[in-house]
């Protein structure tokens, strides 16, 4: 520090601050003054012909509607794993996407944060079609009684189930949780093969089976008033106690599954090692491209029954547009584009029954009325409840989500062997935190 | 009691080397599962039992990712970017280095801390901020501005790494050349640098492995296919909660090719460096 004074150190330090937050002044005018006049994030879909039709729809409607040139569009490929950070960071910088795909939490998260675009018109439009849309998919996307995002696709998380074990053992597809543990103690071979993949690390998926599994007993997490929290329930108890049998008593549920990420019950039924699993038919679509043979053994069910009758799970995919965007129509327009039924249809198609279309005539079609695997999805499609049942997919209901809080629950029961209730008891606190928190928000 | 000593140090060096071969493995065996996993076919990736060796050798990862995605692209983006990276690393960082480690300023020794400092702030606390400096600057989504940020990281410890080596220069050497009519650019290619090769490689091929493997700034300054590096166009190889491990495998290991090359050009010069200059300043 020869010869700095204090003055000087002063000066540099005021200098280093205005070079700092200089770009943040002009953040804002960067959005107007780009060069594209139409910027989309894709999100990888399942299949490469979906994604190259949906390529093609973007710049047929540039050219064709919106009167672009190439160069004024910008269409970028973004890894789903990776797009949370990427948006984040975009909107944070005040240059988001024109148009994305979000998953039902996000459509909530940045409503609620004022990011999105009003588009009930849209919405409003695709329910005028014949038949009009599945209702269900609405929860995802309705903030405050406007449409923040167009439901995309619903996504139902049907039982995958070996049909060729079933029929070896000489039993039929269970339709009670008690007969699913009593056929899977028939048709299981431990260590090689285990009856049911569920899935029960401290992940998402494990969130969503085992909800799925409580609603059978007739428990949820939330009422519909998104405030009440009612994981500490009778019912919820008696959920994780079976949950607790299948693992401990009857052993039907390897227990490397406490360890598994989202992809561990994928990977269980690919590798033929589970006989059930339940997740969305994101599994069914890699076996059409890469395993035909396991998949002519595959059938795709609703989940077994509890003492509260049989309750699906479904999460909704959406198109969302952010208001920081000089052209707010040509990404309206360009939503409209994609759900035109007849453009819609092809790409839907073309996922070989990943997305589950949101227009209900669209079932009428040849491809989902012919293969058997899919007849229950219409059902599934029509009664199908979030995650967050009986609440909406709010962002109190994405953060439950994204920290495993239930996954933590069922550890606690299956890992530290804490009883069911004092399990649910904790779990309760923490979620009423969370929602307690966004509602003073 | 020679005998004993002598003992000694045979079991001290057996359980040197048995550590080392222990490291050994730990190192190799991922490379090893991360070759014979991009050869095998899906259903004996997924099978039951691990197989230690391909039983049914494939090169369909391969095939898929030279069919189904611009991979050739991501590599030319990666070795633009890294390249680019490494020059002006070694430029910038053996300037700076010699500017702080033999001129005398106002605020050296402030900015020489500083540099340790600014390399030790997260990238996951820059990122925002440096997306909205980019966002300005219309850099994104751009080579020049993955570089330029990469310049961030990468020119302090450079400098940082330089300016301990070149302390480790006598400067009678510098004097006889200054008095001999050579200016202070003359001094630093003509003495300093010939003498600093080792300390050189090392940045270069940290400069370059840094930028080669960056994940964080890539991934969401970058958008197009254009400008993609190799380490975002793996993560294409997930969709949703599906891997597709033949052909991600693959990709891993062609992508881990160009840093081993260059470690094995500069290797002797490297672990030279390493043991100087890194330990000087």
């Amino acid at each position: 520090m020869h010869g700095m004074h204090r003055r000087d150190v002063l000066k540099l330090a005021g200098a280093a601050g205005v070079a700092a937050t200089g770009p943040w002044w002009r953040v804002g005018r960067s959005q107007a003054q780009r060069a594209k006049k139409l910027v989309f994030w894709h999100l990888p879909n399942f299949t490469p012909l979906a994604d190259q039709l949906q390529k093609e729809q973007v710049y047929e409607f540039a050219a064709k509607h919106a009167g672009l040139k190439e160069s004024e569009v910008e269409y970028a490929v973004v890894a789903g794993e990776q797009a949370n950070a990427k948006l984040a960071a975009s909107i944070e910088a005040g240059n988001p996407p024109d148009v994305i795909r979000l998953y039902e939490s996000n459509v909530q998260f940045y409503g609620a944060q004022g990011h999105l675009i009003d588009l009930t018109d849209q919405v409003n439009k695709m329910r005028r079609e014949p038949k009009g849309i599945f209702e269900s998919s609405m929860a995802a996307v309705l903030y405050k009684g406007r449409a923040l995002g167009v439901p995309l696709a619903v996504n139902p998380w049907p039982v995958h189930a070996r049909l060729d074990l079933l029929e070896q053992a000489k039993v039929e597809y269970p339709k009670t949780w008690d007969e699913f543990i009593e056929v899977s103690k028939k048709i299981q071979s431990p260590p090689r093969l285990f009856a049911f993949g569920m899935c029960l690390g401290l992940v998402e998926d494990t969130t969503d089976n085992v909800m799925n599994l409580l609603w059978c007993y007739g428990g949820k997490m939330v009422e519909s008033d998104n405030k009440t929290v009612v994981m500490n329930s009778a019912a919820n108890v008696a959920g994780v106690k079976t949950i607790e049998a299948m693992f401990k008593t009857h052993k039907i549920i390897p227990q490397g599954a406490i360890s598994w990420d989202n992809s561990g019950n994928n990977k269980a039924y690919q590798s033929r090692q589970a006989a059930f699993v339940m997740n969305p038919s994101s599994i069914y679509a890699y076996l059409d491209s890469n395993d035909k043979d396991l998949q002519k053994k595959t059938g795709l069910f609703p989940v077994p029954a509890g003492p509260k009758g049989t309750v699906n799970q479904i999460d909704t995919w959406s198109y969302g547009a952010f208001k920081k965007n000089p052209y707010p129509d040509i990404a309206k327009g360009l939503i409209e584009y994609f759900m035109q039924p007849a453009n819609y249809d092809r790409i839907i198609q073309s996922t070989g029954g990943r997305w589950v279309p949101v227009y209900k005539r669209l079932f009428d079609s040849p491809f989902w009325r012919e293969k058997p695997e899919f007849k229950h999805f219409i059902n599934m499609a029509e009664t199908g409840v979030p995650v967050s049942y009986a609440g909406s997919p709010t962002a109190a209901a994405g953060e439950v989500l994204n920290t495993h809080v239930i996954p933590k629950m069922i550890q606690r029961v299956l890992v530290d062997n804490w009883e069911a209730a004092k399990a649910l008891e904790e779990c309760d606190k923490r979620i009423n935190e969370i929602y307690a928190r966004h509602n003073k928000a | 009691m020679p005998r004993t000593r002598s003992g000694s140090r045979r079991l001290l060096k057996w359980i040197g080397n048995v550590l080392l071969v222990l490291l050994l493995v730990w190192t190799l065996v991922p490379f090893y599962w991360m070759i014979v996993t991009s050869l095998k076919p899906d259903r004996e990736i997924y099978g039951f039992e691990a197989t230690l060796y391909p039983h049914q050798p494939t090169l369909a990862g391969y095939a898929r990712v030279f069919t189904t995605t611009p991979f050739l692209k991501y590599v030319r983006n990666s070795a633009i970017i890294a390249g680019a990276n490494t020059l002006a690393s070694l430029l910038f960082g053996c300037l700076g280095a010699y500017a702080l480690a033999r001129l005398r300023f106002p605020g050296r020794a402030l900015i020489a801390r500083g540099l340790v400092v600014s390399y030790l702030v997260p990238p996951a606390l820059l990122f925002i901020p440096l997306f909205a400096v980019l966002s300005v600057l219309r850099l994104i989504d751009t080579h020049q501005g993955l570089i330029l940020t990469y310049f961030s990281f990468s020119v302090p410890f450079s400098t940082w790494l330089l300016m301990g080596y070149f302390h480790s220069v006598p400067l009678e050497l510098e004097e006889a050349a200054l008095v001999d009519g050579c200016g202070r650019l003359g001094t630093l290619f003509r003495i300093i640098l010939p003498m600093s090769l080792p300390a050189l490689a090392v940045v270069a091929f940290f400069a370059f492995t840094q930028s080669w493997n960056e994940f964080l700034y890539a991934n969401v300054f970058v958008n197009s296919v254009e400008v993609r590096t190799i380490t975002t166009g793996l993560t294409l190889f997930i969709v949703e909660d599906v891997f597709f491990w033949g052909p991600m495998m693959g990709a891993a290991f062609l992508s881990a090719l160009p840093p081993l090359v260059v470690y094995l050009i500069f290797q002797r010069w490297v672990v030279k460096g390493l043991t100087l200059g890194a330990v000087k300043g």
